[in-house]
């Protein structure tokens, strides 16, 4: 840089410049040791397992990584297993005849099925919300969020409380007339119908958004043309929609493809699916080889796909071409619009039926033996609130936990990525979008397994591994108010004489104070509702409600089970209400 | 209250250099005018000054203390955004209030602190003491809004809360105002009394006034000087009067108004200077000059314009067609075609109907309104 030769005094200017610089730079160092502190925390609870994980896959042996950084014993054994690294477990994954080869099949083409399903039962639903003067679209709208709100091995119970052998749908069956049962819910179709009805709103709300982007004015000239509506909307609307269809299916088989919840409880002794493949190596023999390799094709699978995704929404964007808003002009024919609300109706019935099914369990007597339940009763929820307090008490701390620890990383977080442009931290903590909860689970009960970090069946383990699992969504959440807030409204606060710190505390915290709000308590929601994690990793001390809910299950506590189901599905239901108040009332 | 001076200043973005040499005196109590088209550099002059851009060199003095590497919250700089950045979650009151309310926290005591922490937490919580209050109600009624003070800023109109902001800055009792084009965001009525609102404002309280604009209109009615930047450097500072009539270049001569501008060989050159325009058409200019080839500026309203029957006053006379005649309200926008030359002439409506296309006219031009540029 080129000094100037005027400067009225030389010899003073350099003093100022120099604190200037020591300011600033001090400032940059208290920044910085934050930002590693977090980027330590993402190394050590999620690139770490993940990558030991597949140390082990390749080794076929357990590692310890944190074990070889300070001591030289383990150093040199771990150095030894890594010198038999071999792709062996991969080779045996690909024998046609092996366990793992079968469970990937059989998880691909359920996924793939799902996602199918799924996009074939939405489609019209998604064209009647965005297209047609459907009534009641608000409140369709609202019954929506139910199948959202349960836990997918509660809704694949209540499905066994409509479907089985002395569920009260089969018993209507046979009073028509029917014989045994509608279908073996015990089978892969019945993890296929309960996917299918409690994923679709994953799908629905960007197919709607996908038909209300893509452009009227080309349908509009395609009528012009002498088209019939019902080839306007195969050749016209229908392609235009495409890259939403297509990114919402791809993001079904995603969800499809990690769900634990289903398959552990419906999926037959002889049906391997590699979520329960995998908890069974780790859960029941302690095959760390075979665990690991499984979570690494779960990884892979569940990557690829991710990646897929995201390639469709970039790139065919055609369909939001025109940016203005072109007003569109509804569907109201009368014969389109009564078809599809029944449809819609009929659709979102079955969610809410299975639901109404474990509510009604939960106050039963007994129930089998008709189609409804012998007789009514309060007892089960005395009982849970009783001798299962223990777990609704450790709900509310880990949930609590994993809370604060959320709040106070994805805030820095965002306000890295937000304010100072961290792409590093964007990515990093984005990762856990793609990691199946089993997987996070397997990767984390390895690595922490022996000392020097013996964290493996502590609930802080447990608190990190759901705040790692919910980190994207909190910070998604809190990084939109970020950016909300306007650059210039901290410069203003500034220049009326406020320090950075002073203006964070008054007036950015206030302002963001809602957005961390609502995203905290979809954190705790999704940690109340959390079925891998706890299955797999909670110790006994610290079960909590959805654990319990479970081994009732396995114990054959079902009504017990029920009434604790109904009680998570309130917890979740009131408290995301007020997620949505909060984000809503935003008054500026 | 302070002068404003900038020393070769220059700022670059990763190596992008979006200020050069920027060298500036702008006197006590003056209302300065930064104008140019976008990405000219004088947002970034402007919040170098504030303190939001530290300069890649050069030094900025505000009275006779440099503040080039004072952080900007030490700065003394009150500051109206172009978007007015009001706190959103604060009323109408505790925005104008904040100034005065940092200040009772870094100079108070722990108790202070505390209590103005909390009130700011919490409106519920601690009272603003007395002289807070007043000097706050005299800000706002300096405004005009002293009973809109309990409101938020989302429950206030675009004008209501661009006065907001200029009591809010005002309050602080600063030693620069800096506004970044305040009046961007408003409504074309609007602006034009906003125009005058602030000049009144600022005359009244006298204090130095940076004002970003790329509106000359704006800059020419409000400014006592304009500085008209273009590229990354100043290209002329001068009195509004003075930038329209003798601008230094082509680019200041079309950016405040418009204006014809003809390439000219230099004919004589002694107490004026006669200039030959292309197709031999010749023309007089009071000024002088020691270049061979000119551009020359005629403003198109200090044209006369005279039918084969008016008497012309002087003998700066150029003879031309109409080409195309304009009707715009007040004025008329005659083209003259004058040899190979296209003039625009303006004249005033008398009422009279319009020249028609293919009339024959002179054109008269006073010599001192013939800039050589």
């Amino acid at each position: 840089m080129s000094r100037t030769p005027l400067q009225a005094s030389p010899s003073q200017a350099p003093a100022p410049k120099a604190t200037g610089k020591g300011r600033l730079s001090f400032q940059l160092n208290g920044f910085t040791v934050l930002k590693w502190l977090i980027f330590l925390f993402f190394f050590t609870f999620l690139l770490i397992p993940l990558f030991s994980i597949l140390l082990v896959s390749l080794t076929g042996q357990p590692m310890n990584i944190f074990g070889s950084l300070v001591s030289q014993k383990i150093l040199s054994s771990t150095l030894e297993k890594l010198s038999q690294v071999s792709l062996d477990a991969y080779a045996s994954l690909f024998k046609a005849d092996s366990n793992y080869f079968t469970a990937l099949v059989n998880s691909l083409q359920l996924a793939t099925g799902v996602a199918v399903l799924v996009t074939l039962l939405v489609l019209p639903i998604a064209y009647a919300f965005a297209r047609t003067t459907m009534p009641f679209k608000t409140l369709f709208a609202a019954l929506c969020t139910v199948p959202l709100v349960v836990p997918t091995f509660i809704s694949s119970y209540a499905f066994t409380l409509m479907f089985g052998k002395t569920g009260w749908v089969n018993h209507i069956y046979r009073a028509f007339g029917g014989e045994g049962v509608l279908f073996d819910v015990q089978s892969m179709l019945g993890i296929v119908l309960v996917q299918v009805f409690f994923f679709f709103p994953y799908a629905l709300w960007p197919m709607v958004a996908a038909f209300k982007i893509s452009d009227v004015t080309l349908e509009e000239a395609s009528q012009n043309l002498g088209a019939r509506s019902w080839y306007t909307f195969l050749r016209v609307t229908l392609p235009l929609s495409m890259p939403g269809i297509v990114s919402s299916m791809l993001l079904i088989f995603t969800v499809s493809f990690s769900d634990f919840g289903t398959p552990i409880i419906l999926a037959p002794k002889d049906l391997n699916l590699i979520v329960v493949e995998a908890y069974r190596e780790i859960a029941g023999f302690f095959n760390w080889a075979g665990s690991a390799v499984l979570t690494v094709v779960m990884l892979l699978v569940a990557g690829f796909f991710f990646w897929l995704q995201r390639l469709v929404i970039r790139g065919k964007e055609y369909g939001t071409i025109s940016g203005k808003p072109t007003k569109q002009k509804l569907n109201d024919h009368k014969g389109v619009v009564t078809v599809l609300t029944v449809y819609a109706f009929l659709v979102l019935l079955v969610p809410l039926l299975a639901i109404g099914s474990v509510f009604l369990s939960s106050l039963a007597t007994t129930w089998g033996h008709h189609a409804l339940p012998d007789g009514y009763t309060l007892e089960h929820y005395k009982t849970i609130f009783s001798t299962s307090s223990k777990n609704i008490v450790n709900s509310l701390i880990l949930a609590a936990g994993a809370l604060v620890l959320s709040v106070v990383i994805a805030t820095f977080v965002s306000y890295f990525v937000v304010r100072r442009g961290s792409g590093g931290l964007d990515f990093v903590s984005s990762i856990p979008l793609i990691v199946p909860g089993i997987a996070l689970g397997i990767a984390l009960i390895q690595t922490f397994n022996t000392a020097p970090l013996h964290l493996t069946g502590t609930a802080l383990l447990l608190i990190i591994a759901y705040t790692i699992r919910r980190m994207p969504y909190m910070i998604r959440s809190t990084m939109s108010s970020m950016m909300a807030i306007r650059k210039d409204i901290e410069e203003a606060a500034i220049s009326l004489g406020a320090s950075t710190l002073f203006a964070a505390i008054t007036v950015i915290g206030p302002l963001l104070l809602p957005g961390i709000a609502a995203g905290a308590i979809l954190v705790f929601v999704t940690v109340i509702k959390e079925t891998s994690i706890s299955i797999l990793m909670a110790p006994t001390d610290w079960a909590p409600m959805s654990l319990a809910v479970f081994q009732n299950l396995l114990r054959g506590e079902y009504y017990t089970a029920s009434a604790m189901a109904i009680l998570i599905i309130t917890i979740v239901i009131l408290l995301q209400y007020l997620a949505k108040k909060l984000t809503k009332d935003q008054l500026y | 209250m302070g002068s404003v001076r900038i020393e070769h200043l220059s700022k670059e973005f990763n190596g992008v250099k979006a200020l050069e040499d920027v060298n500036l005196e702008i006197r006590e109590g003056e209302f300065f005018a930064l104008l140019g088209p976008s990405g000219c550099g004088k947002t970034t002059t402007m919040r170098c000054v504030a303190g939001f851009e530290s300069p890649t060199s050069g030094r900025i003095y505000i009275g006779d203390r440099d503040v080039s590497h004072v952080p900007a919250n030490q700065r003394n700089c009150g500051m109206v955004f172009q978007s007015y950045a009001l706190f959103p979650h604060l009323t109408v009151f505790e925005n104008v209030a904040y100034s005065l309310n940092v200040r009772r926290f870094y100079q108070g005591g722990l108790g202070t602190k505390l209590a103005v922490l909390a009130n700011l937490l919490n409106r519920k919580l601690g009272r603003v003491p007395k002289e807070v209050e007043a000097k706050v109600r005299d800000a706002l009624d300096l405004v005009e809004l002293g009973h809109l003070a309990d409101r938020l800023p989302g429950q206030l109109s675009g004008g209501q809360q661009q006065r907001v902001a200029l009591a809010r800055a005002l309050v602080m009792e600063p030693a620069v105002l800096l506004m970044d084009e305040p009046l961007s965001n408003l409504d074309k009525k609007l602006r034009n009394s906003m125009r005058v609102t602030i000049r009144e404002i600022q005359q009244k309280v006298g204090i130095t006034t940076i004002f970003v604009t790329h509106d000359q209109e704006e800059a020419m009615s409000m400014a006592d000087r304009v500085a008209v930047m273009h590229g990354g450097k100043l290209v002329q500072v001068d009195t509004p009067t003075a930038l329209y009539s003798r601008p230094v270049s082509s680019f200041v001569a079309d950016f405040v108004g418009s204006s014809n501008i003809f390439d000219a060989a230099v004919k004589e050159s002694g107490t004026g200077t006669v200039l030959l325009l292309q197709g031999n058409q010749v023309l007089r200019s009071a000024y002088t000059t020691k270049k061979k080839d000119v551009q020359i500026m005629i403003r198109p309203e200090s044209i006369r314009l005279l039918t084969e029957r008016q008497e012309a006053e002087g003998d700066n006379i150029l003879e031309g067609i109409v080409h195309l005649a304009t009707y715009l309200g007040p004025t008329i926008r005659y083209d003259i075609q004058v040899g190979e030359l296209m003039v625009e002439v303006d004249t005033t409506f008398d009422s009279r109907p319009l020249l028609t296309a293919g009339t024959r006219v002179r054109l008269e031009i006073d010599p001192e309104r013939v800039v050589i540029l």
